[in-house]
């Protein structure tokens, strides 16, 4: 038998699962392609839109709408209310992510160890409602528990002996309510995704520890703490870019139909709303948004690197 | 048989489709209208005036959604930019509509419409211009928003006070004595409540109508443009006023409860705004003792007008036909009465409403010197009222301003400067 009568059936074989290779990759990419035609349409072409816009005038009125080049961001970094609404936004959002990690790991810790309670199911249902809940009647409630004058918050504070603070109205307080509420909003989502992380840690480590003496605090503080570090992360990255989307927190807890509602905590989002459908200056609210844009891809960067930092540790 | 049944689904979806395009095409061909309102009081006029038409109009079908005036002003600006389905009638303060029909987002009126505009038995001058740019009628007036101190008689007497105050010192002296403090000092029912917080150009809105009484005003014209013209005596009085207000005299703070409910809930003795609350107190606070008064100087008056824009023509017709009924006299006098707001037509007898309700006088019995200000139909004017406004609310809430009028005035200067460069970006700063 020659060796070419022995080569010949495994080069049909080979033909035919290059042939058979290659339909699979054609269906993968036929199957794939309206979701990618989906995502380019809702996804990536806003995105470039938004960064073609921010290097115009563009006037949501005007039919003169120039290119300006990086005018647009040049005015920004010169106006005082973008700046103010770029360090409330951050201090809200990291303010939101300090607030959120410990508080939901803590909850998550104790909720998942004492899932053996009856009362479980509403633990975990009571913490995760307010992620659920509608954002406008959730801080309508809130603007009533901060309320100067009628809030419970207030009376709870006299009633213990201190003094009644002007939550919605005073610079700093007024930016620590919005905290409060964002918090409150992503604590379930964070108690949900820190119980995910728990269920998976190893039990073995846990009664290693225990056999060494080790109490519940310290197997938190030493070995759940460290171990659920991705976990952290992940949720860390999540708040702190919700945060950074902040606007109907700031927007209700500061509006009223009439008088006196609260001070307006200028954010971002809120920002660019104004620019763009009160002041109908689209470009510039644009370039606002490319600027969001920015930090929160630097976030993300930010994240995937310590991620990848860990995992070559 | 397959291909048969092929064809059979195949017919129906077609029978389907075109029966749904001309269920469609009729849909189209009734008279739908929307009226976009930013005063969710007037809902019920326009469904009275919608009710009236009936019988006129068998098939026309009045669709009203009010919102708050904020959002509707977003939404008029979304859906004039973007194009419009269904005829809509828009209701908007005149220098707001301005912008739009210098960029042709708005059709003038059919001759007819602007003819009852036009008509000097109808309108007064002043209406007629706010309706019109260039000579051309674009909006029929409908009502405006007129200032007058509303004040607590029953407050006013325990104070001592027999009557409203004259001047703006008379505000201040009068305020501190309406104030009425807890045993620690702290004003616990305002002497008179001013518009310190919240979002928006109202705060820079009501600050302007203090200014005014100083005899100052936010803008002047200059030249073929505008400059702002606050920085000055007439403004540092009236931002002294309120810093004193706030921080000094504490007459009244940034978290009391304020405006028209506080005034209904006697939470505050006084305060300036319009005569929507006059109906507004009628439902909330029948018993409340209060009367109204003219302001030392003169008012804000903001005219508010009905447009038209997108649809049919057939429907387009029907619009401005509602916006002419929404003028019949009966609907004004219902809407004066029942919801406060002040009718601009002329010529109708309101007597029956300023009669009974007696704090109507001092929005329609005026001194022949009363000086009214309106807002100046360019495009900018919120983006200054708004920037304007932040920075007031920080100086009302800055008690180291308190008798520093150096620093308050800085504070001028710098808004003024920021009013400026907005003026100029947008072509219009006058020299």
């Amino acid at each position: 038998m020659s060796s070419a009568l022995v080569a010949a059936p495994n080069s049909n074989l080979e033909g035919k699962d290059k042939v058979s290779r290659k339909k699979r990759f054609w269906f993968a990419i036929i199957a794939i392609l309206p979701t990618f035609a989906i995502f380019g349409w809702v996804r990536m072409f806003p995105i470039a839109e938004t960064l073609r816009l921010s290097l115009f005038e563009w006037n949501l009125l005007s039919r003169n709408k120039p290119f300006v080049g990086l005018e647009n961001f040049r005015e920004l970094f010169q106006d005082d209310q973008f700046l103010d609404a770029i360090i409330n936004t951050a201090a809200i959002a990291f303010g939101a992510m300090a607030v959120t990690i410990p508080v939901s790991m803590v909850l998550a810790a104790v909720i998942y160890h004492r899932t053996r309670s009856r009362f479980a199911g509403f633990y975990e249902t009571a913490v995760f409602i307010p992620h659920v809940v509608s954002l406008v009647p959730a801080a309508m409630a809130w603007k009533w528990v901060f309320d100067a004058k009628l809030g419970p918050l207030n009376r709870l504070i006299v009633a213990f002996g201190g003094e009644a603070q002007p939550w919605l109205f005073d610079p700093v307080l007024s930016v620590i309510c919005i905290i409060l509420l964002v918090s409150w909003q992503t604590l379930g989502y964070g108690v949900l995704i820190y119980l995910v992380g728990f269920r998976n840690l190893p039990k073995s480590v846990y009664e290693a520890a225990r056999l060494d003496g080790a109490n519940g605090v310290q197997s938190f503080f030493f070995m759940s703490v460290p171990l659920l570090k991705p976990i952290t992360l992940y949720v860390s990255v999540v708040t702190l870019i919700s945060g950074f989307n902040v606007y109907a927190q700031a927007f209700i807890l500061a509006s009223d139909t009439q008088g006196a509602p609260g001070r307006l905590v200028r954010v971002l989002v809120l920002d660019m709303l104004e620019n763009s459908f009160q002041n109908f200056r689209v470009g510039y609210a644009a370039a606002e948004a490319v600027i969001l844009l920015v930090i929160v891809l630097v976030l993300t960067g930010v994240q995937f690197g310590l991620l990848r930092q860990r995992g070559r540790k | 048989m397959g291909k048969l049944n092929f064809i059979g689904r195949m017919s129906t979806i077609v029978c389907l489709s075109a029966g749904i395009t001309v269920g469609g095409h009729v849909a189209a061909n009734a008279e739908d209208i929307v009226i976009w309102g930013g005063f969710p009081e007037l809902q019920g006029y326009y469904e009275r005036v919608a009710e009236s038409m009936k019988s006129t109009h068998p098939d026309l079908n009045v669709i009203v959604e009010p919102i708050g005036l904020r959002d509707h002003e977003k939404r008029v600006a979304l859906a004039l930019s973007s194009g419009l389905d269904e005829t809509t009638v828009f209701e908007l303060i005149g220098s707001t509509a301005n912008r739009y029909i210098v960029n042709d987002l708005l059709p003038s009126a059919p001759a007819n419409v602007a003819g009852f505009v036009n008509n000097a038995a109808n309108f007064e001058p002043f209406f007629q211009e706010v309706a019109a740019v260039d000579g051309k009628v674009y909006g029929v007036p409908i009502f405006r928003g007129q200032g007058a101190l509303f004040y607590n008689t029953d407050m006013f007497a325990a104070a001592g006070l027999d009557g409203p105050p004259k001047t703006m010192a008379e505000y201040t002296e009068y305020a501190k004595k309406l104030t009425q403090r807890d045993a620690s000092g702290n004003p616990t029912v305002s002497g008179w409540s001013l518009r310190l917080s919240g979002g928006g150009g109202g705060i820079a809105e009501k600050f302007w109508i203090n200014l005014h009484q100083f005899g100052g005003s936010l803008l002047e014209k200059a030249g073929d443009g505008y400059k702002a013209s606050y920085a000055n005596d007439a403004g540092l009085a009236a931002l002294r006023q309120y810093v004193e207000a706030v921080s000094g005299d504490k007459t009244v703070t940034v978290e009391m409860p304020a405006d028209a409910a506080a005034f209904q809930r006697e939470q505050t003795a006084m305060f300036i705004r319009e005569s929507w609350v006059i109906g507004d107190t009628a439902k909330k606070a029948p018993n409340l003792n209060y009367k109204t008064a003219l302001l030392p100087r003169g008012s804000i008056a903001l005219p508010v007008n009905l447009y038209v824009a997108g649809g049919s023509e057939k429907a387009q017709k029907a619009a401005w036909e509602f916006a002419i009924e929404a003028n019949k006299p009966e609907h004004l006098i219902w809407m004066l009465d029942n919801v406060g707001w002040l009718p601009n037509r002329s010529g109708v007898d309101y007597s029956s409403v300023t009669t009974a309700k007696p704090q109507f006088s001092a929005f329609v019995d005026l001194p022949d010197d009363y000086a009214f200000f309106t807002l100046p139909s360019i495009e900018p004017i919120n983006e200054i009222l708004t920037r304007f406004a932040a920075k007031l609310t920080e100086a009302y809430a800055d008690s180291s301003l308190v008798g520093n009028d150096a620093a308050m005035m800085a504070v001028l200067e710098e808004s003024a400067a920021e009013t400026n460069k907005i003026l100029d970006r947008a072509g219009i700063l006058g020299k």
